[in-house]
């Protein structure tokens, strides 16, 4: 292991789910306390790519190295290390104190534990005189979530996976889960990886963002991928999102395939064009726009039946067209500019 | 119907009186049925965790032919037992026939298919994200086997009293193996089947009040634990 290592390097690794192949990741690198955005559709392989991250699965084919050396489940150089968090986190049948206290006990970590315990529910704002002896049962979704979340903080984790940490809790739970997983960053330079569906939060906080699709990786997160199924019809082959709108599609050169436009090729007016530059003129709404400290970019989520578009404007242009969530856009783009990969 | 009355008040005073004879049924059918149940429990529970947890060839015929066991009658049990600890039997030499060890040896067979059966369903409904988190908390495989079962417990102890409920209760073997000998191998269930053929209500409805106490304990205890 040197210094220049990656935390993660995974070559030519797939999974098959039976004889479906799920994952297929020629290569890929993750730096040493980064902050990975992981994007795509349900049933992309987020979650796939995360357990075989947290060392819970071995990968079909390929290797995966982890500070520069192979590892394989259940290595003792990955077990104290790297941890995950799921959507939905199971809590064993016992009380938040004990599990909290399991990841120590099981390292014989016991030292001071009731005040480590004590530090980690503060982390994602529990009390522990209100918290510590309640039962597994007795907690929201949101206070579970917490719950398991502080019961990897107290690891100190050099690797922190986070599955779609925030999409079934409550705003203040989904806050304070956020700021304990940024400050495992700043406070012990834990790498983190995250598949969320909140784009605006994920954008804002990750250094790389990478997009995934049908078990396939797209390096640098500027893709918008149209999912299938594509439909072939009278304006040739197109994704039908309701019965009025459709997205014109480039012939595709084989199936299998998944149809991929970069951000910057879309633009965004509020009304329609009457020249026929752009075949795909999509109306949508605005969900939501978020200032980035990083790229000075106001981060808009513009969605449009089955399908949600995340762009980032000049913050003059914003200003110029009066945008704001709620307003009704179109976004257009060439059916040329889509690629299959 | 008076005859059942009475076998009521002279049970009472059979047991208040601390008799002999049906305090020695109740040692040994205490005795026989612990000695049973550790054994059943220490071999069908890593058994039944194998089988509900791992997949490997041949597991669905295994776990057909344990399903099967479940229904094996105490009689073929006690023949089998009687076979091969008689003095013929290649364990005739260790004189187990008629012995209280030679009971529990039956009993263990009858109560082990319950143990694993239950262990092994147990464990293939355990959540698939326990594994998961578990893992993800740095556990070993040991760790692992260990906090599954203990997630799992209060499904284990159903199946131990089920078990136990088999055990308590079977006629067959403790009569074919152990012999029904007064002060010796006679159980509780042998001697409410020989005090009820003799007309003796009074000491058969002793015996069975016994049995049924003895049940209620168990489940008391199971309630108890269950509880904390």
């Amino acid at each position: 292991m040197t210094r220049t290592d990656p935390a993660y390097l995974l070559e030519n690794v797939t999974y098959l789910y039976g004889d479906k192949k799920v994952l297929d990741i020629a290569h890929l690198a993750i730096a040493k306390g980064s902050i990975t955005g992981l994007l795509g559709p349900n049933g992309s392989g987020k979650s796939t790519l995360l357990k075989l991250l947290a060392f819970a699965m071995r990968p079909a084919t390929g290797k995966i190295f982890f500070n520069g050396r192979r590892e394989y489940p259940f290595s003792p150089n990955i077990r104290s290390r790297v941890t995950l968090v799921t959507q939905k986190p199971y809590l064993l049948r016992r009380t938040v104190y004990e599990n909290i206290a399991y990841g120590l006990q099981i390292r014989r970590d016991t030292a001071d534990i009731q005040t480590r315990i004590r530090r980690a529910l503060a982390r994602v704002g529990l009390a522990y005189e209100g918290f510590a002896h309640r039962q597994w049962h007795a907690l929201s979704g949101g206070e579970a979530q917490r719950v398991a979340m502080a019961a990897r903080l107290i690891l100190k984790p050099k690797v922190l996976l986070l599955d779609e940490p925030v999409a079934s809790v409550d705003a203040q739970s989904a806050a304070l889960i956020r700021q304990a997983a940024l400050a495992a960053r700043k406070n012990w330079g834990t790498t983190l990886v995250i598949a969320s569906h909140d784009l605006a939060w994920l954008f804002d906080c990750s250094d790389t963002q990478i997009s995934i699709n049908n078990g396939t990786l797209f390096s640098t997160g500027m893709e918008i991928i149209i999912p299938g199924p594509y439909t072939t019809g009278r304006q040739g082959l197109t994704k039908i999102l309701d019965n009025s709108q459709c997205i014109v599609l480039p012939p595709a050169a084989r199936s299998g395939k998944a149809a991929i436009i970069r951000r910057e090729k879309i633009h965004l007016t509020t009304g329609r064009e009457t020249d026929n530059r752009y075949d795909n003129q999509l109306k949508g709404q605005i969900q939501s726009m978020h200032m980035t400290g990083k790229q000075q970019e106001i981060m808009t989520t513009i969605a449009v039946p089955e399908m949600t578009f995340m762009l980032g404007l000049d913050p003059e242009l914003t200003g110029s067209l009066l945008l704001q969530p709620g307003k009704e856009v179109f976004l257009m783009f060439r059916s040329q500019d889509i690629v299959w990969r | 119907m008076d005859f059942i009355l009475e076998g009521f008040v002279k049970a009472v005073f059979l047991l208040i009186r601390l008799d002999a004879a049906t305090f020695t049924a109740i040692s040994a059918t205490l005795k026989a049925s612990t000695w049973a149940m550790a054994a059943s429990l220490t071999a069908g529970l890593p058994m039944g965790f194998v089988l509900g947890y791992f997949d490997f060839p041949g597991k669905r015929p295994l776990r057909t032919l344990v399903d099967t066991l479940l229904a094996l009658p105490t009689v073929s049990i006690g023949l089998i037992i009687y076979a091969l600890i008689s003095s013929q039997g290649p364990l005739g030499e260790f004189g187990l026939l008629f012995t209280i060890t030679g009971i529990a040896m039956g009993q263990t067979l009858l109560a082990l298919p319950v143990i694993i059966a239950i262990t092994a369903a147990t464990v293939e409904n355990i959540d698939p994200d326990l594994k998961l988190t578990l893992v993800s908390l740095g556990a070993a495989k040991l760790n692992i086997i260990r906090t599954c079962l203990w997630e799992v417990r209060y499904g284990i102890m159903a199946g131990a009293v089920t078990a136990y409920g088999r055990v308590l209760t079977e006629v067959g073997i403790s009569m074919m193996v152990g012999g029904n000998i007064k002060y010796h191998t006679r159980t509780i269930t042998t001697a409410i089947a020989l005090e009820t053929s003799k007309g003796q209500f009074a000491d058969g409805i002793a015996l069975g009040l016994v049995l049924i106490f003895i049940a209620f304990c168990v489940n008391i205890c199971l309630s108890v634990l269950r509880k904390k």
